[in-house]
């Protein structure tokens, strides 16, 4: 699955701002002003971002985060 | 402490920081602070301190700009002595060694880590009640709650229940040296060494052999392929003593020192809905927050209210000023469990809520937000709730109370009242 991309989305209904995301995985999430996290790139696609992506979704404490497979795209 | 009425502007005295006044009541001078020194230069100490909620939380946020590093003992202004602790997370500011060493260990504090230690939690404070619940009388900070959390961590650590007093001792001793200099200091250093003799086994034997309590899960947990090593393991143990001992120690005498001094009209509130234990330790974290003061240092310049502050100077950050900053808090200075411009729930490491209120600012914010703010809320509520029903009819055995005061503000800072007296009906 090495050449698949991942879209990362942030669910923000479920968000709680608790910023778990943007501390521990700047490359992925940026930090606004409101507290919300904002992606910084879209889609997950080299093993460092796959693996970015996972832990991101793991710390986070709302399963806000999640990524969807797109082989297709 | 009450407020005292509005205090006519005066310039600062730098000295004013090491009187007993303001150790006793630090209140009037962080007003005056927010009021006419946003960013005051103290030349005297040599230093600069931010006291406005706002100041404070971009300053935890933006820690590129005011690192946490460890301070040069040769430069201007030596913080604290936080190196009693040995090799510890607190020392490192804004390293990518930062970031691992936390994340190693910062699961073991929150969700169901946590939830799995709360069955020792509920066991540590009863039994802790159970040696003066048939008494009438206690005085909480040295009975119970500079006992309670302390024998939480060496229970959750999983050291042999029988040198629980010995830990206990060594506990003492170290916050002694982190508070008071001096001869305390040596005394705290030769606590932690053996302390550290008596840990060093038991690392080798969790290597071996590990468990599931605390101190086997740091020495096997792994990132990025890479385990903490002996001497930070140990430095964790110490700091987990103070940060995660003394701090939570202090958090239940200060709600009990509320409840019963200050706002016994509110208490049987709490009694009735023990739910509400959890908005006590909320307000007391930002009424009477036990930790006052977190250092920084500058990266660059930061040009803030019309002053500069120059790159490498040493900032105190007080939150325990912030946290009365009515800017942001109506009527800062009174004790309110339902005040409805707090956020009143958990804390969050990003200082935002969805509820859009500001929360207090007693844990810190941001890459170094405490790391024992669930287990700590847990912690407290669960004594809180054990105390309350085993004490009944509590009360405070003298009608005079000096109140909730710091052996000194700059070394630690810790603030909570130094003994706590109850009276109660034995249930
Ligand atoms: C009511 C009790 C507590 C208070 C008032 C408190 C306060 C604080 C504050 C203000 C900081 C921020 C330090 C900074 O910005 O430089 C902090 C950090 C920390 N706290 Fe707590 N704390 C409490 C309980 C605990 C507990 C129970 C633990 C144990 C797990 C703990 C472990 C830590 C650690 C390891 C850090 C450093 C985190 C880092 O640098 O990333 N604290 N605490
Ligand atoms: S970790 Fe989850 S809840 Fe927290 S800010 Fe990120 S997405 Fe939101």
């Amino acid at each position: 699955m090495a050449d698949s991309v991942r879209w990362l989305r942030i669910d923000f209904d479920k968000c709680i701002k608790a910023g778990e995301c943007y501390y521990n995985h700047p490359e992925l999430f940026r930090r606004t002003d409101s507290g919300y996290p904002a992606l910084r790139i879209r889609r997950a696609a080299t093993p460092a971002q796959f693996r970015e992506a996972q832990e991101a979704m793991e710390v986070c404490p709302s399963r806000a985060i999640s990524y969807e497979d797109d082989s297709t795209d | 402490m009450p407020a005292t009425a509005a205090t006519v502007s005066r310039p600062i005295d730098p000295r004013e920081f090491d009187a007993v006044d303001f150790q006793r009541d630090p209140f009037p001078l962080y007003r005056r602070l927010r009021d006419d020194h946003p960013v005051f230069h103290d030349r005297f100490h040599n230093r600069w301190i931010l006291s406005r909620y706002q100041d404070i939380e971009a300053a935890f946020q933006d820690s590129q700009s005011f690192d946490r590093a460890v301070y040069d003992p040769n430069g201007p202004y030596e913080f604290g002595r936080r190196h009693i602790f040995g090799p510890n997370i607190l020392e490192y500011g804004n390293s990518p060694q930062h970031r691992w060493m936390r994340n190693v260990v910062a699961g073991q504090f929150v969700g169901e880590r946590l939830d799995a230690f709360l069955p020792i939690i509920d066991r540590i404070a009863r039994e802790v009640i159970a040696t003066f619940e048939r008494d009438c009388e206690v005085e909480l900070v040295s009975q119970f709650s500079s006992q309670f959390p302390i024998r939480v961590i060496s229970n959750m650590l999983g050291l042999p229940r029988e040198d629980e007093a010995m830990f206990v001792g060594w506990y003492q001793a170290l916050i002694a040296g982190l508070g008071f200099g001096g001869e305390h200091l040596a005394r705290g250093l030769v606590a932690r060494n053996e302390m550290w003799d008596y840990i060093d086994p038991l690392i080798e034997q969790r290597r071996r052999s590990p468990g599931d309590d605390l101190l086997s899960r740091i020495t096997i947990a792994e990132l990025d392929g890479k385990r903490l090593e002996t001497k930070e393991i140990k430095g964790f143990v110490a700091l987990l003593l103070a940060a995660g001992g003394d701090t939570t120690d202090k958090a239940i005498a200060n709600m009990w020192y509320h409840m019963i001094y200050t706002r016994p009209d509110v208490f049987p509130q709490v009694l009735a809905d023990p739910e509400l234990w959890g908005n006590v330790f909320t307000e007391m974290m930002r009424y009477d927050a036990v930790v006052h003061a977190q250092f920084r240092q500058t990266t660059r310049e930061i040009p803030l209210h019309g002053e500069v502050i120059p790159r490498g100077a040493g900032v105190i950050l007080y939150l325990g000023a912030g946290n009365r900053d009515e800017r942001v808090f109506r009527d800062p200075d009174v004790f309110d469990i339902h005040r409805d411009d707090l956020h009143m729930g958990r804390e969050n490491r990003s200082g935002k809520y969805k509820d859009g209120k500001p929360g207090h600012l007693g844990f810190g914010m941001g890459p170094h937000f405490c790391m024992g703010y669930a287990m700590a809320r847990q912690e407290a509520s669960i004594a809180c709730g054990h105390l309350a029903h085993a004490m009944k009819n509590a009360r405070p055995k003298f009608a005079a109370h000096e109140g909730i005061t710091s052996p000194s503000i700059d070394s630690g800072g810790f603030r909570s009242p130094r003994e706590l007296w109850i009276e109660f009906d034995v249930r």
